[in-house]
């Protein structure tokens, strides 16, 4: 059982200040989300996991991320999406969250976005209620329709407890 | 809220304690005029800020307890009444606190009816002394006196001239209180307590915006007002200032510190250790000394760091210790009986965490003693003891541990009525409570539901309590030992890790996933394909037989609903660990263990914190992620927590050592004096009929465990005689055999010095306890006898011998070296391992701590040597420098390590045998340069 670091690709992001407006856009699954940049930490590939028997399903596991046990949780099955393996490589970005470290798997981060209030959009009203409260608002970016994701509802757990 | 209001409800908290336990000390002790004074400055101070802080309805209590206090210190009598009313006051100061600190504001109402039960006992007061002209009532000067932060510096002199009348209106206080004099020495005195309570170091920093402030409030007195000027060459001769002195020496040199910035540095410790512990395992296989020496600096100073903050962290037991007073007064009272409290070591300190957790067992304890322990006066002067009983509470710290004592002087327990409840109960039969011990007996008290007192009292006796406190005090890693002495008293002894933070941990796999299992509630670890342990099932359920004992027994990776790993091999759960949490004792099997670490325990985040199998997680040596499992959520699991009966009392090992002291079996065997046998040596006690036991070979042997198991006589003229005979079970090295002896008498704790060696064979030697000639007996010696020496399995583990007088140490050492397939033979000081070496030796090597408080290891190698020990000896030090290698080298050792260099130990050991197996004479030299 050999032990695999995290390694990190890109960090200090919330300390950059210069896009404090500014959004990541992320890909699971054929699906883009956008995710304020002051609420990434960290983007970095993911070292060994432990399993965490018993706990909600859509943890992966933890991971040490330099020295910190951080939670890991696969965005894909959080969504319903088809889950993806979820093992040492894996991208991942690193987000605290009620003062739990979290690391949210996903597939691609993408440019860091310029989003104005104008640009913000009702929500479409027939969107899946599991899907929908995983999105705090919905904008209109490059002709495409970009939710944001709620970071609050991905991290919390307690419907996912009993 | 804001800070201020945070660290007054931190102080107010302590000196509301302080007052209670003052209060009652001074009803014992009218005469005691210091303490009367140092109770009127507490209160007197927690008036002032009240009134600073705008805490009207607080502040008017506070006022009126002080009065009343106030009047005690001008002579009147403390009646129990008197203090009685106080203590309510103080009471109701304490629920008022709690609410503004719940709600950040003081809560509605008024305390009308306490305010006029003190006025009516100040009436009475000064009623008493009428031809006192001064009214007793503390003026209004000293209420309306400038908040205690207005000046900075305390006055030089407690005792200054009079002062200028304080400012006449102060909106909080009711009309008719408006004094009749002008302010006077109580006044100054009461001024300067509070400016003195109040001038709490970190304050410093606030000063110049307090004092901005102050200027704003009504003038100052003359006095404190010339201070002002020249507050920092005022200071020294404040400290002087006598009663002032003890209060300043304190202040002067401590800080108050906010709790997270303190978890943040263990965190950030902790994290250190962690690295570290990453860097060596790193670097274990490599052979670059560039690198190890400063790897090894690192390494020490992590661990001295961490003994720091640690420290920091740690709080007295004062603060647990400060409400019995109150507690036993009031206890006494109801019981109508006269009990004093003595605390001592109330300075030793514990990790705050755990005092908290401490409290409660602690106080029931006490309670307990107070309640069925002390006898009533008519009752102990008829025994002739004194009317007044005394609870003594007693706290040190010994090697790693807390030992809090709590005994009293009263009754001792019943050991009678505990047998008709343990009968009652169905927790024993009386044949089987025949063959008990005293001690084993007394332990029922603390099994769930039991409670011998007749009487249910308010205070005990509803049978909830012993068996919670055992729980709360293993839940922490503790152990409860209990001795009795009937018409003497009883003592409960508490020991208690000093940290929860960190935790040698055993690392269990279970399907591939490895796991850290704390120490302390691990027993034993049985393997399961020898064939002699087998798991059964019962009626569904997986039961483990472990010699008497029937243990429930579960698959962790089961438990946790853990998938098979694709490659299963037949080897899988082959290993059983056997734990006990409270009363339950019960196995899990696990694929293996794989190492035993100190771990730093993590809580879970809110996300998994839900899952009860687990207490926290952690981070190995080579950076992997390890599930702390929790012992009570797999008992649990198992389901366990309905069903009491677990006979935990069969797998409970030695654990209840006190010190250096030995549980050993007192008991006769033969013509001569008694013998003695340190419990731990024996596996078993047998009651064997006669018709048991056969005759074969001129060997006796017996059935026992499906197999035929020798015996030998205890002592050559013991027999075996019709009907019950008692057979000791030894299993020096997992091979049974039995000792004959002709009775047991009884089951002791003492310290065992063996005096006089003896030349007989099977007697280590003779030793005095309790004023009586006793016979240590030899193990070794019949080990010979039952299994000559050419039969010893030849493939047995290699022998330690561990000598160090730092438990913490010889534990962890101990149970590392046993981990890596050692046998190991603990010794606490120089002599004992000598003694050791004599009974339970031989060895293979040796391990010596130099700085022993005996002798000096070195020496202690020589001597060993001189004695005929020829196997190899390794010096233990903090640090294996250049020096201690030198002088190991020089004292013919083999090498020395460092006790943390696990590795290098592991190496310098296996490398020192088997030179020793090859027979080179060679010194060898492993461990660090520095």
């Amino acid at each position: 059982m050999s032990y695999e670091s995290s390694k990190v690709i890109r960090d200090g992001l919330q300390t950059a200040g210069s896009a404090l407006d500014g959004y990541f856009s992320i890909k699971v699954a054929g699906d883009t989300f956008g995710l304020p940049v002051t609420q990434v930490q960290t983007i970095f590939r993911i070292g060994s996991v432990t399993a965490a028997p018993g706990g909600p399903a859509d943890i992966v596991g933890l991971v040490n991320l330099r020295g910190k046990i951080v939670t890991a949780v696969s965005l894909r099955r959080r969504l319903g999406l088809e889950p993806e393996a979820g093992g040492p490589g894996s991208l991942a970005i690193g987000i605290e969250h009620h003062k739990e470290a979290f690391a949210l798997l996903v597939d691609e981060v993408g440019d860091v976005l310029t989003l104005t209030a104008d640009n913000a959009i009702a929500p479409p009203p027939h969107i899946g209620r599991q899907r929908a409260k995983f999105a705090s608002g919905y904008n209109r970016f490059g002709g495409q329709i970009l939710p944001l994701l709620n970071v609050d509802a991905v991290f919390d757990f307690s419907e996912d407890k009993s | 809220m804001d800070e201020m209001l945070m660290e007054f409800l931190a102080e107010s908290a302590e000196q509301i304690e302080a007052a209670s336990a003052q209060i009652v000390a001074f009803e014992r002790n009218p005469d005691d005029a210091a303490l009367i004074s140092s109770i009127f400055r507490l209160v007197h101070t927690i008036k002032g800020t009240c009134g600073f802080l705008g805490l009207e309805r607080l502040q008017r209590l506070t006022h009126h307890a002080e009065s009343l206090i106030g009047c005690l210190r001008e002579g009147a009598t403390a009646t129990p009444d008197v203090v009685s009313a106080i203590l309510t006051a103080v009471d109701q100061v304490k629920v008022l606190l709690g609410d503004l600190e719940e709600t950040g504001q003081e809560p509605e109402g008024d305390d009308s009816e306490m305010i006029a039960l003190l006025e009516r006992q100040v009436a009475i007061c000064q009623g008493g002394e009428a031809a006192s002209a001064a009214p007793a009532e503390e003026p209004l000067a000293a209420v309306a006196e400038p908040e205690p932060e207005v000046v900075e510096e305390v006055m030089p002199e407690p005792e200054p001239e009079p002062v200028a009348s304080a400012p006449e209106e102060w909106p909080a206080e009711p009309v008719s209180e408006i004094p009749a004099r002008p302010a006077t020495q109580e006044t100054l005195d009461a001024l300067v307590a509070s400016l003195r309570a109040a001038k709490l170091d970190v304050r410093r920093e606030q000063s110049a915006s307090v004092k901005a402030e102050g200027a704003k409030a009504p003038e100052p007195a003359p006095a404190a007002l010339a201070v002002k000027g020249a507050p920092e060459a005022a200071h020294p001769s404040a400290a002087k200032a006598g009663e002032a002195s003890e209060g300043r020496a304190k202040g002067a040199d401590t800080i108050r510190i906010n709790l997270n910035t303190l978890e943040r540095i263990m965190n950030l410790v902790s994290e250190l250790v962690l690295t570290r512990n990453q860097l060596i395992e790193l670097t274990r296989h490599k052979e670059d000394e560039t690198l190890k020496s400063p790897l090894q600096r690192l390494s020490t100073m992590t661990t001295d760091l961490q003994d720091a903050v640690m420290r920091a962290r740690m709080q007295p037991v004062e603060r647990v210790f400060s409400n019995l007073p109150r507690m036993i007064r009031d206890l006494a009272n109801d019981l109508n009986k006269k009990i004093n409290l003595v605390t001592e070591g109330a300075d030793t300190e514990l990790d705050r965490q755990l005092i908290d957790l401490i409290r409660d067992p602690l106080t029931h304890l006490v309670r307990n003693c107070a309640d069925h322990g002390i006898e009533t006066p008519e009752e102990r002067l008829r025994v002739g003891k004194p009317a007044a009983g005394t609870v003594r509470v007693s706290a040190a710290h010994e090697a790693g541990q807390i030992t809090i004592e709590i005994a009293d002087d009263g009754r001792g327990l019943d050991i009678n009525k505990i047998k008709k409840k343990a009968i009652q109960l169905g927790v024993a039969s009386a044949q089987q409570l025949e063959r008990m011990s005293d001690e084993e007996i007394y332990r029922f008290i603390f099994a769930a539901g039991f409670s011998t007192a007749e009487k249910v009292t308010n205070v005990s006796g509803r049978g909830v309590g012993m068996d919670v406190v055992r729980e709360n005090i293993q839940a922490i890693g503790g152990s409860v030992a209990l001795t009795s002495t009937p018409g003497k008293g009883a003592k409960f002894a508490l020991k208690i890790p000093l940290t929860l933070a960190i935790a040698p941990a055993l690392i269990v796999e279970a399907s591939g996933q490895r796991f850290a299992l704390p120490q302390h509630s691990v027993v034993e670890a049985v393997g399961l394909n020898g064939g002699e342990h087998k798991i059964e099932l019962v009626q569904g359920s997986k039961i483990l037989q472990l010699r008497e004992a029937v243990l429930p027994i579960g698959s962790l990776a089961e438990l946790l609903h853990l998938a098979p790993p694709e490659n299963r091999t037949a080897e899988a759960e082959q290993l059983a660990v056997i734990m006990r949490v409270g009363a339950h004792a019960f196995g899990i099997t696990v694929d293996a263990v794989v190492d035993v670490q100190e771990i730093v325990v993590k809580p879970m985040g809110v996300s998994l914190s839900h899952l009860s199998s687990f207490s926290g997680h952690t981070i190995l040596g080579d950076g992997s992620v390890v599930l702390i499992l929790d012992p009570n959520g797999v008992c649990q699991a198992l389901g366990l927590e309905q069903s009491r009966e677990g006979s935990a009392a069969n797998v409970e090992s030695d654990a209840l050592r006190v010190g250096d002291r030995t549980r050993l079996v007192y008991f006769r065997a033969g013509t001569g004096v008694d013998k003695v046998l340190p419990l731990s040596n024996i596996a078993r006690i047998e009651t064997v009929s006669s018709e048991k036991i056969e005759f074969s070979n001129g060997m006796m042997l017996m059935q026992h465990q499906g197999r035929l198991m020798p015996i030998v006589a205890a002592a050559p003229d013991v027999m075996v005689r019709e009907g019950d005979n008692t057979v000791f079970v030894v299993s020096p090295d997992g091979e049974p055999f039995g000792l004959l002896i002709d009775a047991i008498v009884d089951i002791i704790e003492e310290k065992l010095d063996v005096e006089i060696a003896g030349d007989q064979p099977g007697i280590v030697g003779a030793a005095e306890i309790n004023g009586k000639v006793v016979e240590l007996l030899d193990i070794a010696h019949f080990i010979d006898i039952v299994r000559p020496q050419a039969e010893r399995p030849k493939d047995r583990k290699s022998r330690l011998l561990l000598i160090d007088d730092a438990a913490f140490f010889r534990d962890m050492l101990a149970s590392t070296l046993q981990a890596h397939g050692f046998e190991v033979v603990k010794a606490g000081s120089g002599a004992q391992g000598a003694s050791a070496l004599g009974h339970s030796g031989p060895f293979d090597a040796a391990l010596i701590d130099i700085e022993l408080p005996d002798v000096a290891g070195y020496e202690l190698a020589e001597r060993l040597r001189e004695a005929g020990a020829a196997f190899p000896m390794i010096a233990l030090a903090p640090y294996a420098t250049r020096e201690i290698l030198r002088a190991a080298a020089a004292a013919g050792m083999a090498g020395a390590v460092g006790k943390f260099q696990r590795t290098q130990m592991l190496d310098l050991i296996h490398a020192c045998i088997e030179q020793q197996n090859d027979m080179q004479d060679e010194v060898l030299f492993a461990g660090a340069a520095a």
